[in-house]
């Protein structure tokens, strides 16, 4: 299926087309006539916005008479920091940059393909796996930084030392499907929700694709709390000190 | 009984040439086939995804109704058990997709 390109693609492509097959160059793609895919710019855009938002919010801390955007914030703050405390105890409290920064730009990355004019970069396989990746190897990297090489390769053994044979591969390939089932879990439910508002929008007027459209949102909403919760659970199994 | 079944596989037997021909144009056919293949691997995916999905909210509930008080918790759970379950039936239409 051709893909249309938003106005933003559009503005990139005809006026940063060298740095973009500069991009594709490093790592050794051929140059090509308009590089800046959709996904692209959208997650340049979506970045962007985060930091406006987090630098505006910077200039306006204030202990005494907090504003609109920092209630909203520190709500945001609450809950990731309740559900990680709810996870794992008081050792959350270390990786919350990482929680509340993967929840933060899935969750406006889902949501911003509902404004016209806007694709959610999390429509294109290799957004979700980029992030599943991400996940992946945090958690791995945290679970060796606190207990160890050694005895983060034990937890793969199982309980008993004589199961090993059988749950290493077990625990291997269970590791391995992590990541996958987060990408395949994150890019399934944004795309089936816009092909499935299409369908309806091609079939009848206004109520019943405004539904499936709502649904849509909810589903936004509910994978990116979805996908906070997994990695709080993978990063808890890892860092799982046995006492 | 017995007559009856060898007289129904003699009979497929005779007509098997007739039953199995097909027309000139495997590309389509290909891709017709993929399409009512899919159409069964999701409709099945779905319908099982439903029933998991259906004992897990009459799990919830039930406990929910008997202890108040774990309510915050069990739906943790339950969201979190849902949305696996979903993920389920989405792989199917990855592949589903794919094709």
């Amino acid at each position: 299926m051709p893909e249309t390109e938003l106005w933003i693609t559009k503005i990139f492509n005809d006026q940063l087309a060298g740095l973009g097959n500069m991009f594709l160059g490093l790592v050794g793609m051929p140059a090509q006539a308009r590089p800046w895919a959709n996904f692209i710019t959208m997650q340049i855009l979506v970045a962007a916005f985060i930091i406006v938002v987090f630098a505006i919010l910077r200039t306006r801390l204030s202990f005494d008479r907090p504003g609109k955007l920092q209630h909203i914030c520190e709500l945001t703050y609450e809950f990731v920091a309740g559900q990680a405390e709810d996870q794992m105890g008081h050792g959350g409290a270390k990786y919350m940059a990482y929680f509340a920064t993967i929840f933060i730009f899935i969750l406006i990355s889902n949501l911003i393909g509902i404004i016209p004019g806007f694709e959610a970069p999390t429509m294109n396989p290799s957004v979700p796996a980029g992030c599943a990746i991400a996940t992946f190897l945090y958690y791995n990297g945290v679970g060796l930084r606190s207990n160890g090489p050694i005895k983060y390769a034990a937890h793969f053994a199982g309980p008993v030392w004589w199961l090993a044979p059988l749950m290493i591969p077990i625990e291997i390939v269970s590791h391995l499907a992590r990541p996958l089932s987060l990408t395949i879990r994150l890019y399934a439910n944004m795309f089936a929700g816009e092909k499935l508002t299409m369908v309806f929008l091609s079939l009848t007027y206004l109520i019943v694709p405004a539904a499936f459209m709502g649904l849509h949102v909810f589903v936004a909403l509910l994978q990116a709390y979805i996908f906070l919760l997994l990695t709080m659970i993978y990063v808890a199994g890892a860092t799982a000190h046995d006492h | 009984m017995t007559k009856k079944m060898i007289l129904l596989v003699m009979i497929l037997l005779v007509a098997s040439p007739m039953l199995f021909a097909q027309s000139a144009d495997v590309a389509a056919q290909t891709k017709a086939y993929a399409a009512i293949g899919g159409g069964i691997a999701m409709a099945i995916a779905s319908g099982l995804c439903g029933l998991g999905q259906g004992k897990a909210v009459a799990g919830a509930t039930e406990a929910m109704a008997r202890n108040p008080g774990a309510i915050g918790a069990i739906r943790i759970m339950l969201i979190l058990g849902l949305a696996l379950i979903e993920s389920l039936a989405l792989y199917t239409l990855v592949i589903v997709l794919i094709k």
